[in-house]
């Protein structure tokens, strides 16, 4: 696995001269995106491409071997890099299992002449892969833009103190993100939205495969090396159908870094007829359902809350479920409360000296209880000492923050400057406020969509 | 597929709680496990699924009355059960999923529970602490807890139950699925009152 997703060496096999063929995409990608290790390029036809000397065959082995052929011609490329020596090898080629059995019975060989020679194989069907090398990226893939490279491990965390315990540093530079976020995915173009997403949400990305049609390697082998990599520190997982669900369940307990899975396939429709009562009911997701709550991870119901969820797993640190609603803006901030409650958050009022705090500080017709409304007329300077107080409050274990419209510096300040020292959790949602929003921002605080949502990205990161 | 009668299908489930009932071959015999069972008693035709829309179901009967009416309608046997009076209906059951193996539900029962759909669903075996979390996913689950003052649901026994159901599927391939619905609480003890085992072969 580790030549997957950490190789020094890799052949292009399919690598073309020709611009519009997808081996050429790959290869550029491979050679433009940051990658620092060997590069050899498998073309019988060319004796050079992209300024690579092409081979028609590997004279030597390589670590990754990216196969871009036709699927007649995969088997052909597969066994060559099988002969060669090759630890890993990933077969991007569609046509496969997911066109009926003939095509299932030729990915089976495939996977079967991999694991003769002990090599590894992910897809086919798939995406590829997407890897940290350095300061750029292994781009493996057919991805045409990925996010920014954000610097190796941004948040060194500490080590959990119990399960599901991590915590990051909360020293983050202005110029940091969350990062050390990982995708394994079972559908390739999932993963568009997941780099478009990272990209729009400032998410630092770590590792990135897509297992296609899970020939060999399946979600369960990626997660469960992910669950030991020092770059990786929240896992997603796009699945359709898991390959051995027992295993993904095993994989997913061990595994002490957050995981949020998204399962496609969860309607009536196709469900098998059942004999039984039972049957009905369980449906098609009844098991899932069972096996995510053995397994403790996120369950995500919609696109939306995976990429809120993973956005919060990356920023923040587990924690409680008691939570305030701190706010100027009265209605939104019900909206939260509304959400959070119905999330199985709690909501609890603050304690004495916060509402004495909060009474000194704010207009009379502020609200001290939860949501604590601290309203627009709350003097710029009332603020921080207002803020300090709730986060301070023993009551609550995060905050969830609201601002509509109220640019006012100091409700920002006052928000990462308690932030930082408590280290609390907080999730935010801000509207028409680009100088509250920076200093959240830089505080590396997850500014979510709705005020629902970011109840949502909270209640993601509260332990059960 | 084959759909296995009650009898067989309690059978297999081994030691749980159930009402006392008897499997009868002749009216003589139901006659004389009624007026052992001393109160009311509920006849059942045997060996046919969907025994209630079947008329197949006699609460509260004249067993001498209804003995031969009933074994016509299924296999010539008749299931004659002390009749329970319950607080609270549940259902429970198990089936084989393709991606995970072996599960068992459990979940709010009777008229409403189609409608409601209120069913939590465990691996196979449960590991422990998960049928009470379950419980607490449900929307029902003030109904578990001893609703105006009500007894709560012995938890023990409904774990038994589970475990019976999940044994099942675990301990044999062939069990595709088991439906046991309902689960009568009466004062807190789940009792099975009709099972189903449906296997491959």
């Amino acid at each position: 696995m580790e030549a997957i997703f950490e190789p020094r060496s890799v052949a292009v096999y399919g690598a073309s001269r020709d611009e519009r063929k997808l081996g050429h995409v790959l290869l550029r990608n491979v050679t433009t995106g940051g990658f620092g290790g060997r590069v050899v390029a498998v073309n019988p036809g060319a004796a050079e491409v992209l300024g690579l000397p092409a081979v028609p065959a590997l004279e030597e082995p390589v670590d990754l071997a990216l196969v871009s052929v036709p699927a007649a011609a995969a088997q052909a490329a597969v066994a060559d890099a099988a002969r060669a020596g090759c630890r890993a090898a990933i077969v991007l080629a569609s046509g496969f299992g997911e066109t009926g059995e003939a095509g299932r019975a030729v990915e089976q060989r495939l996977a079967a002449l991999a694991g003769e020679a002990g090599m590894r194989l992910v897809g086919p069907n798939c995406m590829g892969v997407v890897s940290r090398h350095g300061d750029g990226w292994l781009n493996g893939s057919y991805f045409w833009r990925l996010p920014e490279p954000t610097p190796r491990n941004p948040h060194p965390r500490v080590p959990p103190a119990e399960r599901g315990g991590w915590s990051p540093a909360i020293s983050w530079g202005p110029r940091e993100r969350p990062g050390g976020v990982s995708l394994v995915s079972q559908s390739g173009a999932f993963g568009g939205m997941f780099f478009a997403e990272a990209r729009r949400r400032g998410l630092g990305v770590a590792r990135f495969l897509s297992v296609g049609n899970c020939a060999d390697v399946t979600e369960s082998d990626a997660l469960e090396w992910l669950a030991g990599d020092g770059a990786t520190a929240v896992v997603g997982l796009f699945v359709e159908a898991f390959q051995d669900g027992r295993r993904f369940v095993a994989a997913a307990e061990r595994c002490e870094k957050p995981v949020v899975v998204l399962k496609a396939g969860k309607g009536r429709a196709g469900a098998r007829a059942a004999a039984s009562h039972t049957g009905s009911l369980a449906g098609r997701h009844g098991a899932a359902r069972a096996a995510f709550a053995r397994a403790g991870v996120v369950e995500a119901d919609t696109a939306d809350d995976f990429f809120d969820a993973l956005q919060a797993l990356a920023a923040l640190p587990r924690a409680g479920r008691c939570v305030a609603v701190l706010t100027i803006s009265g209605g939104p901030a019900v909206l939260a409360a509304d959400a959070a409650e119905r999330l199985g958050l709690r909501l609890p009022p603050p304690g004495p000296a916060t509402v004495r705090l909060v009474r000194e500080l704010a207009p009379p017709f502020a609200a001290a209880g939860n949501p604590i409304d601290l309203t627009p007329q709350c003097p710029p300077e009332g603020f921080p000492p207002a803020i300090a107080a709730v986060f301070d409050d023993p009551a609550f274990d995060g905050v969830l923050v609201v601002n509509c419209g109220l640019d006012v510096p100091e409700f920002g300040r006052g928000v990462a400057a308690a932030a930082r020292r408590t280290g609390k959790p907080v999730a935010a949602f801000v509207l028409d406020v680009p100088a509250v929003e920076a200093e959240l921002a830089a505080a590396g605080i997850p500014v979510l969509g709705s005020p629902e949502r970011a109840a949502a990205a909270y209640a993601a990161v509260a332990t059960r | 597929m084959r759909s296995l009668t009650e009898w067989e299908s309690k059978a297999l489930l081994g030691d749980v709680p159930r009402p006392r009932e008897a499997l009868t071959r002749t009216r003589a015999e139901a006659v004389a496990f009624a007026a052992s069972v001393g109160g009311p008693v509920v006849a059942k035709a045997s060996g046919i699924v969907h025994k209630t829309e079947h008329h197949g179901v006699r609460v509260g009967a004249d067993v001498a009355a209804v003995w031969d009416q009933l074994a016509a309608l299924g296999d010539g046997t008749v299931l004659v059960a002390e009749r329970l009076h319950g607080e609270l209906e549940l259902i429970a059951g198990g089936v084989r999923d393709p991606q995970f193996g072996p599960i068992v539900s459990i979940g709010l029962g009777g008229v409403a529970a189609e409608v409601l759909q209120d069913v939590a669903f465990l691996l196979a075996p449960t590991a422990r602490g998960e049928l009470d979390s379950a419980i607490a996913r449900l929307r029902s689950a003030p109904l578990f807890d001893g609703h105006r003052g009500r007894p709560p649901v012995d938890r023990g026994q409904l774990q038994r139950i589970l475990d019976a159901i999940g044994g099942l599927l675990v301990g044999d391939p062939d069990v595709v699925e088991v439906d046991v619905n309902p689960v009568l609480v009466a004062g807190g003890c789940p009792f099975v009152v009709d099972a189903l085992v449906v296997r491959a072969r």
